[in-house]
């Protein structure tokens, strides 16, 4: 409940600063303390509990796990504002603005985390994507963001729309908007499957996949994260989509048991997976942008990401979050340079190491995260997560799958490497600051430490 | 004066079922029949002189130039799509209004946060001069 | 076939047509008034279902409000010549076949659908739609989701701001 009001509040006070405080510059230090306050806030209610007591009448359910969750999104929030806080600055002319819209957004994936009714999940998922659509627009000037942000409103509202007509035929076959219905409560005391109920959720599957980016519904996803300024990037494909899988996880966690014996939600799940492993990693291996391989790569990470979904045990969910650690840090990483660079195709990065080593060594720990080498933190989340599958005693063959594309996926995040330190090249840059390059180390550094120290973030979940 | 009375006695009733709505439809039907009726009516019964003059439109007797369909300006929309979100807001009050004296304190305060959340985004609005006409 | 029933075909009948036609339409603005024509059929099903402040509300917000707003975006892009969208034989192919295999499914769900057998809508009466229970409902029960949607409207609020105004 902390991080609901505190970041729906923090936004109410932005919007002032926006209206009183005219200098440009202060906004996102406002931002980056009230993420502070949040992220105390959050830890705060994991431990103690909040510091609201409101009757949600069971709207709204605060697990450990989703409260943990939330740590995870606003640490990553933190980091990114402090990393590319500047940039946003750079987007347009609306700077406390856009920090408004990142605080509703947050707001939107708090509720995400701990949505109790389908009701809620509604109301999330519509916080977290109206302020994106605004986002990915802000670059008024520029016709190609007018045209990601048109292309993502009207997709987005299209997947909505699919949503919430699942939630009414779900409501239609149970009578009831709670994610976990007692199936003695259903109308008319009916003990089979309602196919309208199942019918409901594989709506929900549908709008679910297409907000996640997942195949065959990511078509959206390559055009608005190529047309949105690259700061709002980031923070889409990192928070944005973490939270998504989060609700996504939650949702199917609580509803596919019931109705596993109307329909084979593994084989669908696994057949979503193929296909987005498949075309997120062989089209990124065509890109001649790094921001655009970056937007396929994140459909690819997708689909790593929905082996949480697909397994559903205790193993995924520990995997999600660490998957979500790593996968936001490496791309919080990966585009706090993007952004810096002049020139975002594989050309741009030729001799970034020579020009400027801090960067590209950066860089570099960043993308073997993302490609799953050991020792990095993004090798344990896809442990984990295939281990999770390999628990579930299904499917055991998704894992092989998933290691071929891994090994795909590691050729296109080489690329950028190869370029930065083996070719010859003049690669132009914006001025970096020291405190910049000391962000980005220390964001190596957690990439690492995670990679070395897996457990360092659970116990911290088991605490 | 039974006729009143008898429309005073059934109105408690009235609010409760979608028979009582009957009417209503009848005189939406008799308006929208009557509408119709009266426009295919002169339609058939009037004379007809199709000269090219007649079908001209009228403009004050200056002649028309151009397309009177230009592309408006944004600020039309802006304040459209503004008192669309304060519509809204205005409908939430309908059913608190009915439930006033039941829902006591505690429905006070909630539709008093709601509010005031609006009230943060009109002073928002203003603030930025969205709802200034002239620039 | 009581005078309900007929209602309720004819009503389902005009929602219908006018869905159709609003797709149909080349003209833009014809396809907003027949969505206007849709709108008023469902105020009509909400008022045969007995929730009369929905019918009235979704006449306000949709059929008023919000398609003013439609046929501003029709102005603002300046549509009075119709343009011919190019559409790919294939793509309407595919999108009659999995519109069709939507049909389908829906059908046989209805069909199927051994717990929905012997139930039926709540015609002509039933308070849930009157406006003292939905009151009651929302500030008690509801009183989260409601406040939290003011969140949503600051944010359109904001992005109103942010993309609609003149700098």
């Amino acid at each position: 409940m902390n991080a609901i009001i505190l970041s729906a509040i923090w936004g109410v006070v932005l919007m002032f600063c926006s209206v009183l405080i005219k200098n440009k510059g202060v906004y996102r230090h406002i931002a980056a303390l009230g993420l502070l306050v949040i992220l105390a806030g959050n830890i705060h209610e994991t431990y103690h509990g909040s510091f609201f007591n409101i009757d949600t009448h069971e709207m709204l359910r605060f697990s450990r796990f989703g409260l943990f969750f939330n740590t995870i999104l606003l640490a990553a929030t933190l980091l990114y504002v402090l990393l590319s806080g500047r940039d946003v600055e750079k987007a347009g002319g609306y700077v406390a603005e856009y920090f408004t819209l990142i605080f509703f957004v947050l707001c939107g994936a708090s509720i995400l985390t701990s949505f109790n009714t389908l009701l809620m999940l509604f109301i999330g998922i519509e916080i977290l994507s109206i302020p994106l659509y605004i986002l990915t627009g802000s670059d008024k000037r520029n016709l190609r963001s007018n045209e990601a942000a048109l292309k993502y409103f009207l997709m987005g509202a299209f997947s909505t729309g699919i949503l919430l007509m699942g939630i009414a035929l779900v409501y239609g076959g149970t009578g009831s908007f709670m994610l976990e219905v007692p199936r003695s409560a259903i109308m008319g005391g009916y003990k089979g499957v309602s196919f309208l109920e199942v019918t409901g959720l594989l709506f929900l599957l549908v709008a679910m996949s297409f907000k996640v980016s997942a195949a065959p519904f990511h078509f959206w996803t390559p055009d608005v994260y190529d047309g949105a300024p690259s700061v709002f990037t980031s923070f889409m494909a990192t928070i944005v989509k973490a939270a998504a899988f989060a609700a996504f996880l939650k949702l199917f966690e609580a509803r596919v048991g019931d109705t596993s014996a109307a329909v084979d939600w593994k084989l669908l799940l696994s057949i979503i997976i193929v296909s987005t492993l498949l075309i997120g990693n062989v089209t990124a291996v065509f890109q001649q942008s790094v921001k655009r391989m970056l937007a396929y790569s994140s459909i690819a990470q997708a689909g790593f990401m929905l082996f949480a979904v697909f397994s559903l045990n205790d193993v995924a969910k520990e995997g999600l979050l660490l998957y979500a650690t790593a996968y936001s840090l490496a791309t919080i990483g990966v585009f706090a340079v993007l952004i810096k660079m002049k020139d975002v195709t594989f050309e741009g990065f030729n001799g970034l190491a020579r020009k400027n080593p801090v960067l590209a060594a950066t860089t570099t720990i960043c993308l073997l995260s993302l490609a799953g080498i050991p020792l990095t933190a993004g090798f344990f989340a896809k442990f984990s997560m295939l281990s999770a599958v390999i628990k579930t005693g299904t499917y055991t063959w998704l894992v092989v799958v998933a290691v071929l594309f891994a090994a795909v996926s590691a050729y296109y995040y080489f690329r950028v490497i190869q370029a930065m330190y083996f070719k010859e090249g003049d690669a132009q840059t914006e001025e970096v600051t020291g405190g910049f390059k000391v962000l980005l180390i220390a964001v190596a550094a957690l990439v690492i430490l995670f990679g070395v120290q897996p457990q360092a973030l659970l116990n911290w979940f088991y605490f | 004066m039974p006729l009143l009375n008898v429309l005073l006695t059934a109105a408690p009733a009235a609010a409760s079922s979608a028979s009582n709505y009957f009417p209503i439809g009848l005189q939406l039907l008799f308006a929208i029949g009557f509408v119709a009726t009266m426009m295919v009516g002169t339609h058939l019964l009037g004379p007809k002189r199709r000269t090219g003059d007649k079908l001209e439109n009228f403009a004050s007797g200056i002649e028309s130039h151009g397309d009177a369909r230009q592309p408006m300006a944004i600020k039309y929309f802006l304040v459209a799509i503004l008192f669309v979100l304060f519509d809204v807001e205005v409908i939430f009050f309908y059913p608190y209004a009915v439930n006033f004296r039941g829902l006591g304190w505690s429905g006070f305060w909630s539709v008093l946060m709601f509010v005031g959340f609006f009230a943060v985004g009109f002073f928002y609005i203003i603030k930025k001069g969205a709802l200034q006409w002239e620039d | 076939m009581g005078i309900l029933q007929f209602l309720f075909w004819l009503l389902s009948a005009v929602a219908l047509t006018g869905a159709i036609m609003v797709l149909a339409s080349k003209n833009p603005v014809h396809s907003v008034l027949w969505l206007i024509v849709v709108f008023f059929a469902i105020s009509g099903h909400y008022v045969l279902l007995n929730a009369q402040f929905l019918a009235v509300v979704n006449l306000i917000v949709y059929a008023g409000a919000i398609m003013v707003l439609f046929l501003f975006v029709i102005m603002l892009m300046n549509l009075n010549t119709v343009i011919e969208t190019r559409k790919n034989l294939w793509m309407k192919a595919a999108g009659i076949i999995s519109g069709g295999i939507l049909f389908l499914i829906m059908i046989s769900v209805v069909r199927s659908s051994a717990d929905m057998v012997s139930r039926t809508a709540q015609l002509k009466e039933g308070s849930i739609g009157l406006i003292e229970t939905l009151g009651k409902v929302l500030f008690t029960q509801y009183v989260v989701p409601f406040e939290i949607s003011s969140v949503l409207f600051l944010s359109a609020m904001v992005g109103a701001v942010v993309i609609g105004k003149k700098d």
